[in-house]
């Protein structure tokens, strides 16, 4: 039987969203995403530059594609009924090749409004191996009531009225 | 010592042209972009449309559109030679002047990225940028300056598809 879609109702402050994981993350992966965005940066290929030039530990997953992830983890959670409004997030440490994401989200808090309601997240990758948070941020996901309309596309962002 | 004078803060709300990425979202691209980032969705592909009959990019495909057009400068051909030489190159910059901050390195801090709509197959994507905010904090190595970038993406008729506000890092 197909899961149900996600709606306001079904959130609540603590929720842990389900795990994304990526990886191990390969030169080859990450030679994809290079060539797919045209990015020549070779700390993230060429791995003689990257440790005897740039003096770093190793290849570097890339932080455009870190983002990436932040965005599935939280859009394979409310799909499809739900949009994801905004994600912040801070590259506090490098994630390197051979590594696998832990990508994770857990609800802080939550907020009705009078067409649909937000849920606002922390949200961030870890090292598996280690545990090691490298991208701490938070989001902002609107959902749908469960008998509610759709939300609004393209997403309007909640007009906020003065007490 | 502080590195935010009067001749930085003059640049907080000045914004760039409006240009348009040299090609519109193709099919081909939004499918290697797909596979790239791991997320293989039918809404991607060509046969996959959405409810108003249109296949989508994802999420954050607009900001990846801006690549070097074609019969430009070729900069990895230029420095073939400079051992330096790190293989960034910026395919297509904001359009902002550069801050005056010679010698201060550069550290991508991280970014707020809003999303309000999937560009789809086929559209044109223009981008603009403005500089919203500079301030300045203080670290263990000394003064630290944070640059916000602001960011739009929209479609040729000006509709928001992704706002990115990226924090650049300058010490």
């Amino acid at each position: 039987m197909a899961e149900q879609a996600l709606s306001f109702e079904d959130v609540a402050v603590g929720m842990d969203v389900p795990a994304l994981a990526r990886g191990p993350m390969t030169t080859v992966h990450l030679m994809r995403w290079s060539a797919c965005t045209e990015n020549w940066h070779k700390i993230h290929y060429d791995r003689p530059f990257s440790m005897e030039h740039d003096k770093l530990p190793g290849l570097l997953i890339h932080g455009s594609l870190k983002q990436q992830f932040l965005f599935q983890v939280l859009e394979n959670w409310v799909a499809p009924r739900g949009w994801v409004w905004k994600v912040n997030f801070q590259f506090r440490a490098m994630n390197l090749v051979g590594e696998t994401l832990s990508v994770w989200a857990r609800v802080t808090g939550t907020e009705r409004l009078a067409d649909y309601g937000l849920a606002t997240l922390d949200i961030g990758i870890r090292n598996a191996a280690d545990g090691a948070e490298s991208t701490p941020g938070t989001a902002t996901v609107a959902l749908p009531f469960r008998a509610g309309p759709p939300l609004p596309s393209p997403f309007a962002p909640p007009v906020k009225i003065p007490a | 010592m502080s590195i935010l004078t009067d001749e930085i803060r003059f640049y907080v709300g000045k914004q760039s042209e409006r240009v348009f990425a040299c090609d519109p979202v193709e099919k081909g691209a939004v499918r290697r972009f797909a596979q790239a980032i791991m997320d293989e969705q039918p809404k991607y592909g060509a046969e996959g449309i959405d409810e108003g009959g249109q296949s989508l990019a994802p999420p954050l495909f607009p900001p990846f559109m801006f690549r070097r057009p074609l019969g430009t400068e070729d900069p990895i051909s230029k420095r073939a030679e400079d051992p330096d030489f790190d293989g960034l190159t910026l395919s297509v910059n904001t359009g902002l002047p550069d801050l005056p901050l010679p010698g201060l390195a550069l550290l991508n801090g991280g970014a707020e990225i809003e999303f309000y709509r999937h560009a789809r197959h086929g559209e044109w994507v223009s981008q603009r940028s403005r500089y919203s905010d500079i301030y300045e904090r203080e670290s263990k190595k000394g003064p630290m300056l944070f640059v916000v970038t602001e960011t739009d993406y929209e479609t040729r008729g000006g509709d928001l598809l992704v706002r990115v506000r990226q924090v650049n890092i300058r010490r």
